[in-house]
């Protein structure tokens, strides 16, 4: 493990921060990323429809496969095409 | 770096370590002790408790603890201590420096008189230099950073935002202590107060950022002085962040450190492939945008930006026939300075036909002319970098740098009609009303001249400045401290 | 557990669903990757339950997704 001392003023937190919230999900995209483990699926299908029976926009997205992270193309895509992302189901 | 004490157990105390042949040979002496002295013996092993045999081994001191806090050069070492104080000390053997301080006369029958110790493993290269980093850890007040076992340190860096762009060197607290080393300054000591956002910056933090730009700890005090000359009221480094033009510290280096760490004078001065020029300069950046916070995009708003900006920091030729910045700025040749000068990029003035001074400074003050507009008579500063070509010009003629000077700036008067606004078409100018009267392109002070570059090349150099007076920023001198 | 970190880094508001066998390694992730996303555990097992019980672990969690992404309480 490699230990490095805070160059800054050490003024905002050492742990990356979580980008900040909308106060509303309204008008906003909202991807859906299944890692595509077993059963995942279903489970994502639900919230998908819960969040489109709430009047969301909801996009779906599926990694090749959960044992890598997504393949950055996958990732920009997401980034560009949806405001906030809901990633499922890890076991 | 001052040993940590150790309370020592009265008595007489020695260390050992098996791997000395004298230690072997005093091994039925330190038995004998035990045997005769009327107090405790007390016996450190620096590698083998099970040594000495003859006493039924030793106190584990393989951590080096106690010899460290006794600063020992060698081994044995023979302590006499009264009250938890060392009171005597002698080291290798001697049967009379052993009697003397035992008050055993008879000590070692059958030994030599005398036999010189071995090096104590504290004086082990690698051994000592662990040790005085494990210290100097102890001392950095920075909040610690762990990676986490899947981040790849280069990245992490950047993910962080502490990077200009470029690569990082990972400052570990190891890195960090060896990079203190180059400096006298305690490391909690306040540099200078950093802006924007006018963060009290401390040597440690300094020292940080001289690691991530790949400083040596040799370069440390010249970033130091750097730093503090960068923050001055006068530097105004604040209203050089903020500002939509886009000029940056320059640091000129002068005095015999430039040649002590490695700096470069001549060829490429200006450009890369010295590791000094090169990170020195990129330091005092890192410090600016880490510490003070002031980053591109956000205070940092320059318009276009420069590359001079990542780093900019050259030394002059020392012994030439003009004298350097810092002795016409008031100090002496031997001393040590740095000079900051809020500089945009860099341009050539070609000249490769003037034969006389007179024809050249005519080329230079030409080229001067332009620096911000030729229309903008005082408000902007500018730095002449006279490359040795050129020089030989002026030193060929005689011409000292203050004849240099006066010449130049005689030719630098400019008639005011022809920077008026609207004058050749141009919108850009001065208030019609100054119409009459004659402007220097320079204020007093506003144009500094250096030496620096390679051997061949009939091509000087400009760097334009920044506003000069209170609004802008007023270039600055420093003593390069220790 | 690295997409919703990349994701949080280009500005997307994320949370990472998992079950609650997950919960240590989760936090050694996190851990190991300088970060601490929004996860939102749901009950151990998964694999052997069936699409109904599925369903209902979705409707059970939406509540606490909806305000790990926004800043305000989720519509209803």
């Amino acid at each position: 493990m490699t230990t490095l001392l805070d160059p800054t003023s050490e003024q905002t937190p050492g742990t990356r921060e979580r980008a900040p919230r909308p106060s509303t999900l309204e008008g906003r995209t909202i991807g859906l990323l299944d890692i595509t483990k077993a059963r995942g699926d279903v489970f994502l299908d639900r919230i998908a429809e819960r969040l489109e029976g709430l009047g969301h926009t909801v996009v779906r997205f599926a990694k090749p496969t959960f044992t890598k992270p997504a393949p950055i193309d996958l990732r920009h895509e997401i980034s560009t095409k949806c405001d906030v992302v809901i990633e499922a189901l890890a076991d | 770096m001052t040993a940590v004490e150790t309370r020592l157990p009265d008595g007489l105390v020695a260390i050992v370590k098996r791997e000395c042949p004298t230690c072997t040979l005093v091994a039925p002496v330190l038995a004998e002790l035990r045997a005769k002295h009327p107090g405790p013996v007390t016996i450190y092993s620096q590698d083998d408790p099970s040594f000495p045999e003859t006493t039924g081994g030793a106190i584990d001191d393989r951590d080096l603890e106690v010899s460290f806090s006794l600063e020992l050069d060698t081994v044995p070492t023979l302590l006499r201590v009264e009250g938890g104080r060392e009171t005597a000390r002698t080291v290798g053997w001697s049967r009379d420096h052993w009697a003397e301080l035992t008050g055993i006369s008879t000590l070692g029958a059958g030994l030599p008189e005398y036999r010189p110790g071995c090096g104590s493993r504290t004086q082990d290269p690698a051994i000592a230099l662990a040790h005085a980093t494990a210290l100097g850890e102890r001392t950095l007040r920075s909040r610690r950073l762990d990676l986490g076992a899947e981040e790849d340190d280069a990245e992490a860096m950047y993910e962080r935002g502490w990077s200009d762009g470029l690569p990082l060197v990972p400052p570990t607290p190891a890195r960090v202590v060896r990079m203190l080393t180059g400096t006298t300054r305690d490391s909690q000591e306040i540099v200078a107060t950093i802006p924007p956002d006018l963060v009290d910056c401390t040597v440690e933090k300094v020292a940080i950022n001289a690691v991530m730009a790949g400083c040596r700890p040799e370069y440390l005090p010249v970033v130091l002085a750097a730093v503090e000359a960068a923050c001055t009221d006068e530097f105004n480094m604040h209203g050089l962040l903020a500002t939509t033009w886009f000029s940056g510290p320059v640091i000129v280096v002068n005095g015999p450190i430039t040649r002590a760490i490695g700096m470069n004078s001549g060829i490429n001065a200006l450009g890369p492939g010295n590791r000094a020029n090169a990170t020195i300069g990129r330091a005092l950046q890192l410090v600016i945008r880490n510490v003070g916070g002031g980053r591109p995009g956000a205070v940092d708003r320059a318009t276009l930006g420069q590359p001079g900006k990542y780093t900019c920091c050259f030394a002059e030729h020392e012994d030439a026939y003009w004298d350097t910045l810092h002795v016409e700025r008031g100090y002496r040749p031997e001393q040590n300075t740095v000079t900051l000068f809020a500089g945009e990029g860099v341009r050539g003035v070609v000249d490769q036909l003037s034969r006389t001074p007179e024809s050249l400074t005519r080329s230079f003050a030409a080229c001067l002319r332009t620096t911000a507009h030729p229309k903008l008579p005082i408000a902007f500063d500018a730095m002449l970098i006279v490359t040795p070509d050129h020089l030989r010009v002026y030193e060929e003629a005689g011409w000292s740098k203050a004849r240099f000077r006066a010449e130049l700036g005689a030719l630098l008067q400019i008639d005011g009609h022809e920077m008026v606004r609207g004058a050749d078409g141009i919108e850009e100018g001065i208030p019609g009303s100054l119409a009459d009267v004659t402007l220097p392109k320079f204020r007093d002070g506003g144009l500094l001249i250096a030496h620096a570059g390679g051997g061949a090349g009939l091509f000087s150099g400009i760097i334009g400045g920044w506003a000069s007076g209170k609004m802008g920023s007023e270039p600055v001198t420093r003593e390069v401290g220790s | 557990m690295h997409d919703i970190v990349n994701l949080e880094a280009a500005g997307l508001a994320g949370v990472f669903l998992a079950s609650t066998e997950f919960i240590d390694a989760a936090a050694a992730q996190a851990r190991a990757l300088g970060a601490d996303p929004a996860v939102v555990f749901v009950p151990h097992p998964i694999q052997d339950r069936t699409d109904d019980e599925l369903r209902a672990l979705a409707d059970d969690a939406l509540d606490a997704v909806l305000a790990s992404i926004t800043g305000s309480p989720p519509e209803r």
